[in-house]
């Protein structure tokens, strides 16, 4: 039974931001001293001169209405931070937002009006795989550049888009890249001989635990389990007999919450207790703890971004979001704000942010062969547009998540505990 | 597959059987006594798995021992929904219409549980039930014993009630031939609704069950539908006993099937058996002759 799409033709309307911010901008965009305001001296102050219009369809109703606003957050939030340091080449940027109700075709016709009606200078991706490729089609056939915040799955970057990059540290199957390198590294008589898999049945999912597996097979360690559950399983205690049965020395999930607790709690209590537990998204939420208990000590997942974590403008971005929103920011609103990131340092090096394949193209280019410092840390990318870095990994560790790999980085808080406790 | 890993299936199997049992005797009740296919009652199962959680959040309850809340609550919406509700429904169409009627219960509920409690799983966690107890090298969950215990007093004492109280030879009576039960002065109104509540408080009692031994959402309500339905046609309709041991067959098939075959092909041996059933045995297994058709 799937809920009835609700159509909202308040929000879907066109919401402008970013410059309506700064209170005079609006004024000075006629104002004919404007124009001269480029001395590099006062790039502290508020930024005059057309703003420059960034188009951005996402999905604020419908099925991903709440990764949706997140990333429209983290758009804001970026917006607002730019604009208050100066703008984008002593300009202001103005974000216009449309609603696609996380409907592919609706997102489609946005893309399409903002490049063509509205003469947007830049567009920002949507959310979610679904929604990204019929996006990036629009935006290749225009030359714009698109970076998106959304859409790690291994089709988005098998359609031959020139201008698409993808803004977040790695795609789906290089997750665990950190925890593999870290297991493969140790000494032959210490690591983990034998290895199980359950993931469900989802491209991301799947795609997570299935990376770490072909890893770990090329490296020596033995697949003795390998599980496979559709999604809405609710009984995981089969499942989990099939592994337990198996009894190997580590255990990968590609979870996401509600699998994770349900496996979690199965292996428990079948007393099966592997050296090293690893699971995807669940545990990167706080409800997890609350869930299982004192079992998630030891318990390890890849994470993307992480609050406390002290890269790139990471701090600043948290503080301006906590002034704008008044909330904490998420993973999806830190993806949003990466994105701006990125296209922002492409603005400023190429020094242009215009329709037209010239400047998109040179922009595009720009982005393919630089490294960009991040808030989730440097990120460059291949030739497809996929991120060639890989997420942090985390431990619980006393009832409080901790991030161990990569080891010896800036971000490293505790050091990995393994053989993991029992749970 | 190891002779280990298929005893251990089959285990898992029977436990998980012995809550099939327990929610399809309350099934069987139904259309026993009243003929009326109750598409809601795992709806019910998760409304009472979703009152235990939050008796157990906010007081701090033990979730088995909210049965003592629940069990009474859900025998008298029992009495309520069939003095209401079911007995406006036209006799002549009553298998089919109480198919309608309790669809929409089912979805009211999800609903109305959506809005409560959001979509998300909820799961309770208790300390004395995270570990297993070992027979021969197979791990008994203790969870899932406590549930199978359960299960299993509650399905001794409706089979007790029926078979040895006078409201049981009441009961069976208007099974049986309402019409031959009021000539012999059988209240069969009240004898129904009384019924009815019966089968719903082995509802809250699943709930309470189904509580601790797996995570839950309310859509996941409609999972439980199909099996049930499977089992009660195995089993024959309206035989309590039947559906007991059909219950626990499936169940232990099923799990066998999950540790070999995987969770994917699990789900679909219920509706195997109950093609295999309306081909073969339309009557069901272990009915008996007074078992009916739909």
């Amino acid at each position: 039974m799937r809920q009835i799409r609700r159509h909202r033709p308040l929000l879907a309307s066109v919401v402008t931001l970013g410059l309506l911010l700064t209170a005079c901008g609006e004024d000075d965009a006629d104002d004919p001293t404007a124009g001269g305001n480029d001395s590099p001296g006062d790039s502290e102050e508020t930024p005059t001169g057309d703003p420059i219009t960034i188009g951005i369809s996402l999905p604020l109703t419908g099925d991903f209405s709440e990764p949706g606003k997140g990333i429209q957050e983290g758009y804001e939030t970026w917006a607002a931070m730019v604009n208050d340091s100066g703008g984008l080449l002593d300009r202001p940027v103005e974000l216009i937002f449309r609603d696609d109700a996380s409907d592919p075709n609706k997102v489609v016709s946005d893309y399409e009006s903002l490049i063509t009606q509205e003469e947007v200078d830049l567009v920002f991706g949507p959310f979610s795989t679904r929604l990204v490729i019929p996006a990036a089609g629009v935006a290749e056939s225009y030359d714009m550049l698109f970076v998106e915040p959304a859409g790690a799955a291994p089709e988005v970057f098998e359609q031959g888009f020139e201008y698409l990059f993808y803004a977040a540290p790695a795609i789906a199957s290089d997750h665990y890249n950190y925890l593999a390198e870290w297991i493969l590294g140790l000494p032959e008589d210490e690591r983990p001989q034998t290895a199980a898999y359950a993931a469900l049945d989802d491209p991301f999912a799947q795609g997570t635990a299935y990376g770490l597996k072909e890893k770990l097979e090329a490296g020596g360690i033995e697949t003795v389990a390998d599980e496979v559950y559709p999604p809405g399983t609710t009984g995981f205690t089969a499942i989990a007999a099939g592994i337990a049965d198996a009894d190997a020395d580590m255990v990968v999930g590609g979870t996401q919450f509600e699998d994770t607790v349900g496996l979690l709690r199965a292996f428990q209590d079948l007393g099966y207790q592997p050296d090293l537990a690893a699971f995807s998204t669940g545990p990167t939420l706080p409800e997890f703890e609350e869930a299982v208990g004192a079992a998630s000590e030891g318990v390890i997942a890849p994470v993307g971004w992480s609050v406390e974590a002290d890269l790139g403008a990471n701090q600043e971005f948290a503080e301006k979001h906590r002034e704008v929103h008044g909330k904490e920011p998420d993973e999806d609103a830190a993806n949003g704000f990466t994105t701006g990131e990125i296209v922002a340092a492409a603005v400023e090096a190429v020094e242009c942010a215009e329709q037209g394949e010239e400047c998109q193209r040179a922009l595009a280019d720009y982005i393919r062969e630089n490294e960009f410092d991040t808030i989730v840390g440097p990120l460059s990318f291949d030739e497809a547009g996929r991120p060639q870095s890989a997420h942090m990994i985390l431990q619980w560790q006393g009832g409080e998540i901790q991030i161990v790999l990569p080891e010896d980085s800036e971000v490293q808080t505790a050091d990995i505990q393994y053989p993991k406790a029992p749970w | 597959m190891s002779g280990s890993l298929f005893a251990q299936g089959l285990a898992l199997g029977l436990l998980a059987g012995g809550l099939y049992a327990l929610l399809s005797s309350g099934l069987t009740l139904y259309f026993g006594v009243m003929r009326v296919v109750m598409v809601a009652h795992p709806a019910f199962l998760f409304l009472a798995a979703y009152t235990t959680y939050f008796l157990h959040r906010v007081t701090g309850m033990d979730p088995l021992l909210t049965i003592v809340v629940t069990v009474p609550l859900f025998f008298v919406v029992g009495i309520g929904i069939q003095r209401l509700l079911v007995s406006r429904l036209a006799p002549e169409s009553l298998a089919m219409m109480s198919v309608l009627l309790t669809f929409a219960l089912a979805l009211l509920i999800e609903g109305g549980l959506g809005v409560v409690a959001t979509g998300s799983y909820r799961s309770i966690t208790v300390e004395y039930a995270t570990s297993a107890v070992r027979v021969f090298g197979v791990a008994l969950p203790i969870d899932k014993l406590i549930g199978f215990g359960i299960a299993a007093v509650t399905f001794v004492a409706i089979f007790l009630i029926l078979r040895v109280t006078r409201f049981g030879k009441a009961l069976r009576a208007t099974i049986q031939h309402p019409t031959a039960a009021m000539l012999v002065g059988i209240d069969t109104n009240r004898v129904r609704g009384i019924g009815f509540g019966i089968g719903l408080a082995t509802a809250a009692i699943g709930g309470a069950v189904l509580a601790i031994i797996d995570p839950f959402f309310p859509a996941a309500h409609w999972d439980y539908i199909g099996k049930l339905m499977a089992i009660i046609v195995v089993g024959g309709l309206g035989s309590v006993q039947g559906a007991a041991i059909a219950a626990l067959l499936l169940g232990a098939i099923e799990g066998v099937v999950q540790v070999s075959a995987g969770a994917t092909w699990a789900g679909l041996i219920f509706y195997g058996f109950l093609f295999a059933t309306l081909l073969l045995r339309p009557q069901g297994f272990f009915g008996g002759r007074l078992a009916e058709r739909f």
